[in-house]
Order: structure tokens, then sequence, then C-alpha cells
């Protein structure tokens, strides 16, 4: 098992985000959260990666990094591109006392050719396209060989072109990696590139959880009004917010 | 009863109340953030988590960032000074102790003062904004994700560079100030250079020195370290940040004057 969530229970303030929400992510295996917005999809991936605490509940990960694509790539943007690839390196004991300067090297060399970036070494983050900050973010988050990845929101923004160019990469570092991934998305073209599972949160709840192929052509009333993105079902967005 | 309770939540004195205990709750909150970042970055220096290449970019943005800046400042208000009572002192006599007075003024209080009312709007506006703008745009949860301590990358250096660079700030600030005195005490006054340089010599205690450099770290460090602190609790958007870097240039000037007030009460009561 990879990653195991359990019983989880998270609030803000008066607001319950997520109340008593379970599931299981196998190794290898890629997972898709979906729901509206302010469903508390975000909050899962911060939960899993220790940015947040839950207020009960167990999740258990198997050992080994964790990296994070974030929603608008979170670059830094007083470094360029090397600097940022290379930052966990950088700074980080083990890899300081592992790798030298020009390891570091080759390896932000190879991991911009894997995002089909290479020669932008010393560009700065404001000089790239949303769809290229989004891949420098691929290629630091996979610097460390993570055995699992969360994405956040990874295609939100971008084109339909640099979409299937992201959703294509995520399989690929899967495949490469063997790392666990976790998507939220609210695209379905990403859900059926990638994803093996899919979990659907509403109500701080999971109410469903399922295959890509069974939620888009079957699924429930929930999942049925979000492929048909009808404003006619179970779910309101506005209280979800 | 509960068209009373209604009616009191529209009144004035429940919002005044309300506001007063939003301030209230982000005053405490903001200095007890402080409380525990200090501890934090003294616990960090004292295992010797120091990265000393950051240390050295933090020094020189910290001390040539903000130079000409903190010159013209405490230069122009030295001459002010001067223009205001070299005159009166002349007509009363005492010529001999323009420099003196020059130069207690400015080693005691002026220098120090100026230099960090300067640095406060330059360098602590300047990281509240920076670290701001990283919480709001997940840079710093992107830190965290990659196992690297906000406090140690962030806080540390700029904290060490403040203790560090401030008093050589100072030294510049202090000796442009005494030259601006001269100048405008000649100008304004006549006062004749060998006259103010004997005096400024008799108005120079070593004492006096030592506390405005001990006093400009500690005026560096905290500047630093607040501006740090409330970019750091920076939340939403533009706002975010321009309230975080408010709020720290607020919190500097109220932080170094109650230094300055601590330091003169222990050195000089």
């Amino acid at each position: 098992m990879s990653i195991e969530v359990k019983n989880l229970t998270k609030s803000f303030k008066d607001k319950t985000v997520l109340d008593n929400v379970s599931f299981k992510v196998d190794d290898g295996e890629i997972l898709a959260v979906v729901g509206l917005s302010g469903a508390g999809k975000s909050t899962i991936l911060k939960l899993i990666c220790g940015l947040t605490k839950p207020d009960s509940g167990e999740i258990i990960v198997s050992e080994g990094d964790i990296a994070m694509v974030f929603q608008y790539s979170a670059l830094f943007d007083s470094l360029n591109v090397y600097e940022n690839i290379a930052f966990a390196l950088k700074e980080r004991k083990e890899f300081k006392k592992k790798y030298s300067e020009d390891q570091i090297k080759e390896i932000v060399a190879k991991n911009l050719k894997t995002v089909g970036l290479e020669g932008i070494e010393n560009k700065m983050p404001h000089e790239l396209s949303g769809g290229m900050q989004k891949r420098v973010s691929f290629a630091r988050a996979i610097v460390t060989n993570p055995s699992t990845i969360l994405y956040d929101e990874a295609t939100a923004g971008l084109d339909p072109v640099s979409s299937t160019i992201i959703e294509d990469y995520i399989v690929r570092l899967r495949n490469e990696l063997n790392a666990t991934s976790i998507i939220v998305t609210h695209q379905l073209s990403t859900i059926k590139r990638c994803a093996d599972k899919v979990i659907m949160l509403y109500n701080e709840k999971i109410v469903y959880q399922g295959t890509p192929q069974d939620m888009i052509e079957g699924g429930n009333e929930y999942t049925r009004q979000f492929v048909t993105a009808s404003i006619e079902g179970p779910m309101k967005a506005a209280s979800s917010d | 009863m509960t068209s009373f309770a209604k009616l009191f939540k529209q009144s004035a004195t429940y919002n005044l109340g309300k506001l007063l205990a939003l301030q209230l709750e982000d005053f405490f909150e903001t200095l007890g953030e402080i409380g525990i970042r200090f501890w934090h970055v003294l616990r960090l220096i004292a295992r010797g988590k120091l990265n000393w290449r950051h240390i050295i970019e933090q020094c020189s943005r910290f001390a040539v960032d903000s130079l000409p800046i903190t010159l013209s400042i405490v230069g122009m208000t030295c001459i002010i000074i001067a223009m205001q009572v070299a005159p009166e002192m002349v007509k009363q006599g005492g010529e001999k102790y323009v420099g003196a007075l020059m130069a207690i003024t400015i080693t005691r209080e002026l220098g120090a003062i100026m230099s960090g009312f300067a640095i406060i709007s330059m360098i602590g506006s300047a990281y509240a904004s920076e670290v701001a703008t990283m919480r709001v745009t997940e840079q710093i949860d992107a830190l965290k994700v990659l196992k690297v301590d906000p406090i140690e990358y962030l806080f540390v250096p700029r904290v060490v560079a403040g203790f560090i660079m401030m008093p050589v700030v100072v030294i510049f600030s202090s000796t442009i100030g005494l030259i601006c005195g001269g100048v405008a005490s000649f100008l304004s006054a006549h006062v004749s250079k060998l006259n103010y340089i004997s005096s400024v010599w008799q108005g120079l205690f070593i004492k006096d020195i030592n506390v405005a450099l001990l006093k400009s770290s500690f005026f560096g460090a905290a500047i630093a370290l607040i501006s740090c602190v409330c970019g750091y609790l920076a939340y939403g958007g533009a706002k975010g940040v321009g309230l975080a870097t408010t709020k720290a240039v607020v919190w500097s000037f109220v932080a170094i004057a109650i230094i300055d007030y601590i330091i003169a009460a222990i050195f000089f009561f």
C-alpha cells in the first residue's frame, strides 16, 4: 500500500472541509480527485504532504520523498530555471554530500530533457509561458526521485495542447519512476488519459469511488452531473464554497 | 431578546468592539509569531545552521542597497540640525561646542535611529513583500515540500546579515552625518573647520560608539526578523502582500524605538 488515508477530518475555523474521508492508492497507481471548487481536493494533497495537519484520522505514506506540482507552479521567482530544479539537491544535506556541482548540472539537464525543455537553464520563471513553468515545476518535483507525486490542478489554465503534453508527462513519470500519484483536477481529459482510479468529493465526503471509465459512462448522480457539467443535480456550487 | 440581539449586532458599538477584538487578535498573533520565530532562528544559529553563501548575498544587499538612501537621510538630518543649532550656539559663544554636540547627537542617537528608519523603508519593506509574495504564491509551501526549512532558508541569512551589516551602515552614515554637520555649521554660522574637528574629538566617547554599534546590531536583526515574520503571516493576494509590508514597517519602527529605549536605559541611566 503506497498511500492510505483513514477517517480523515479537517476543518478551517468553523467550516469542515473533510469529514471522515478514507481511500487507498496502490504503488504506481494514479488516483484522480475531483469535485466542485472548495470541496477539499487541494486540502487532501496538503494533508498528505504535511503542509497542514488533520484534525483527526491517519495518513500512511510509504517511504521515500513526496513531490508536489502546484497549481500555479510555485517556482522560486528569484532563481533561474537551473537553480529552481537544482534547489533541493543544493539545499538538502543528504544531496549536498551525494552530488558534485557537475553531477547536479547533469541531473538538471536530464530532467529538463525529460520535460522537453532543453537549454533554458538560464531563463527566469517570468520569461516562461504558463505551460513551460508547469513543466519546469515537474522537473523540479522529480529531481529527488520521489516515490509519491501530488499534482494540484496541473493542467488548469493551460490550452488543450499544453494540457495533453502535461497529461502525457504525468503518465510517463509514473511509468519511469513507478511513483504513486494523486491528481486533483476538474478536467475530464486528464481523468481519462491519466487516472487509474477516481474519487469524487462533495459536502466534505467521498460521494464516488471507481474507475474513470465507470465514472464517465455511468457512475452515480453526482458523477453524471459533473460529467455533463449540469446545473441540475444533487451538487450545488454555492453550498460547497 | 432576539430582536434586541439583532439590533445590537447592527450597532456601531458592536462593530467597533468587533474591530478592536480583531485588531487585538492580530496584534497578539504577530507578537507571538515574532517570539516563536526569534526562538527558532536563535536555535538554528546555535546549531550552526548558517549558509554563508546566502548570508553574504544578504549582507551585500543589506548594506549596498540601503547605503545611498541611508547616507542621504542621515546627511540631510545632520545638515538641518547643524543649520538650526550652530548659529544659536555661535551667538551664545559656544562655537567650540558645535562639533561636540553633533558628535554626541549622532553617535548616541541620530546615526543609529535614522539609519534604522532608512533600513526599514528600504530593506525591511523589501523583505516583507518578498516573503509575503512567496507565501501567497505557494513558494513557501514548495520549500516545505522540498524539505527545506523556510526559517533556515529565508529568516536566518537575513537576520544574521542585519545583525552584521547594520553597524557598518551606521558607521558610514554617522561619518557622513558628522561631515555634513561640519559643512552646514561652516556655511550657516562660519564655524571654522579646525574648531569643529577638535570639538568633534571632544564629543566622541568610546562608550557611545560601542553602544551605538551594539544598538544598531539589534536594530538590524530586529528589522530583518519582524519583516520576515510579517511577510510569513501574509495571506490572500496582492492586498495581503501590501498589508504585510505595512505591518512590517509599523512593527519595525515600534521595535527599534523600544530597543533604543531599553539600551539607553541600560547604558546611560
